[in-house]
């Protein structure tokens, strides 16, 4: 399999978010939040529900406005950039086109000529296991399959920064671990810079290189915790004491908060 | 298998039986200007068909349905998607197209006489009025239920406004709106037959009204039977067309 795009473009998928406030009216969901993320690096993002990780992932990719600055590569995004896909909780598939048409549609939108999707569409839908499934369509498929759908449309774009948007949430429990596995695999062969969010406190420490806590209201960055553990990681990273000391960490960080705003409440 | 078949058809065919033989009965007991019995309207069928009356008459009846079907889809859909999208046209026509709805659309029809006269195109307006709306409202009603986050998924996808017509919109409009063609498919055999008995008079509703204005009763039923059978036809194709394209709707 041929996967192009790599080795011109190393440096490409840098992210840098500057005194970035969000307010719906009055609320303010979050302010001044400064995030650097490097070329090929993974973020995750963890932090309460309501602390606004998933409305910071849509301003990064230009679908919310917000004050303050958001850049990638140094172009300032005001819209959704090129060469940045998302791939959506509800895993957003069009539920009229088949997989082969789903996976099709992000190159089709970049304009991508006929020959170079029917080319392309085939090894990402090979990636991430679905040969076979091309003709199916989204409801004939688990959930576990439909997001399999929903990254290789990611994917086939070639994108430099990949938003992660509660991927596996939707998913049951084993479905999710088989994923994020895959996932990880993937982007041992493909990497690319990536802003995971999710609530589980395990899953960020699995994918990330950093762990960014989100939290307080309006939530800031409370902490940003440097994941040192080795890649590739697989199934025995989860047995690796690191990664149990690591997960207590921001475990820790995330539970004092919550506690401190669960009796606040009555207050 | 054989077995299984009887069944399934049994009571069809049951009721077939039962429904025929008591119009045959029934049609040898009454005076003949109200009923006669199937036999007979069946033989009056068969002349019918034979002097080709009845196939002109149908033609020309469906016609007049399909140009008046034909131009309420292409108005009724691309009006439909127009009002899903610009709140502001829909605040502004709505209460039109309320009454225009709302109103029985026979009362129309001396009004419509009177402004066009007759010919074919007033008849024709006719099939549209009656089946235009129930396209339109499907329409705008389906239009407007498409999940934001499909809206979402096209715009991070640096979709184009005009792709996320093509790929967005309207194939998720697409069974909605066959829902209302079918429902019009009803409405506009309704309109079909009204604007033939009230205007120019042709077609089938032709058919009937020189029947009835000649005691030809058993004409009179040949042409209702033939309607019947077109109606049920055109409601099956319209079923089919839905169901093909809602496919995905589950």
């Amino acid at each position: 399999m041929t996967i192009t795009g790599i080795a011109g473009e190393a440096e490409a998928g840098h992210i840098s978010v500057r005194g970035l406030t969000k307010r719906y009216g009055d609320l303010t969901v979050f302010s001044k939040i400064d995030l650097t993320v490097r070329a090929r690096e993974i973020v995750a993002l963890v932090g309460p529900s309501g602390c606004g990780k998933t409305t910071l992932l849509r301003c990064i990719d230009g679908l919310l406005p917000a004050d303050g600055e958001i850049s990638i590569d140094g172009k300032r995004v005001t819209e959704p950039p090129e060469g940045v896909a998302v791939v959506f909780q509800h895993f957003g598939l069009f539920p009229w086109k088949t997989v082969y048409d789903n996976v099709a549609y992000g190159l089709r939108m970049a304009g991508v000529d006929a020959a170079e999707i029917a080319r392309r569409v085939p090894n990402f839908i090979g990636l991430v296991g679905l040969t076979g499934f091309e003709k199916a369509y989204p409801y004939q498929m688990s959930g576990g399959m439909q997001q399999r759908c929903g990254l290789a449309r990611a994917l086939a774009i070639e994108p430099s920064v990949l938003l992660m948007d509660e991927p596996f949430a939707a998913v049951d429990a084993q479905t999710r671990e088989i994923l994020q596995f895959e996932l990880l695999r993937i982007w041992e062969r493909r990497p690319t810079t990536m802003v995971f969010v999710t609530h589980s406190i395990e899953e960020a420490v699995l994918m990330g290189d950093r762990v960014v806590v989100l939290q307080g209201r309006p939530s800031h960055i409370d902490q940003d915790i440097d994941i040192d553990l080795p890649r590739p990681r697989s199934r025995e990273t989860l047995s690796d004491p690191r990664f149990a000391e690591l997960r207590e960490r921001v475990w820790a960080n995330l539970m004092n908060e919550a506690r401190r705003a669960e009796f606040q409440l009555g207050a | 298998m054989r077995r299984d078949l009887v069944v399934r058809y049994a009571p069809f065919t049951l009721s077939l039986i039962v429904g025929a033989a008591l119009w045959e009965i029934g049609g040898r007991y009454t005076s003949a200007a109200f009923l006669v019995p199937l036999s007979e309207t069946l033989v009056r069928l068969e002349q019918l068909v034979q002097s080709g009356e009845l196939v002109r008459q149908t033609l020309s009846s469906l016609a007049l349905f399909f140009v008046g079907l034909g131009l309420a889809a292409l108005v009724g859909a691309p009006a439909g998607l127009a009002l899903a999208r610009w709140p502001a046209l829909r605040r502004a026509l709505d209460l039109y197209i309320m009454i225009l709805y709302a109103t029985p659309m026979v009362a129309l029809i001396p009004f419509i006489l009177s402004l066009m006269g007759f010919g074919f195109a007033p008849k024709v307006l006719v099939v549209f009025l009656f089946a235009v709306f129930p396209i339109l409202y499907n329409t705008v009603e389906g239009a407007r239920s498409l999940k934001p986050e499909l809206i979402e998924v096209a715009r991070s996808f640096r979709s184009s406004e005009w792709a996320l017509w093509r790929d967005v919109v309207m194939p998720y409009t697409l069974p909605f709106a066959m829902t209302g063609l079918r429902q019009a498919i009803g409405r506009a055999l309704v309109g079909m037959i009204a604007a033939e008995f009230f205007l120019s008079s042709t077609g089938l509703g032709q058919l009937i009204m020189t029947a009835s204005q000649n005691f030809d009763t058993g004409g009179l039923f040949a042409a209702i039977l033939v309607i019947v059978v077109l109606g049920v036809g055109l409601m099956r194709l319209g079923r089919a067309i839905e169901l093909h394209y809602a496919r995905w709707r589950v």
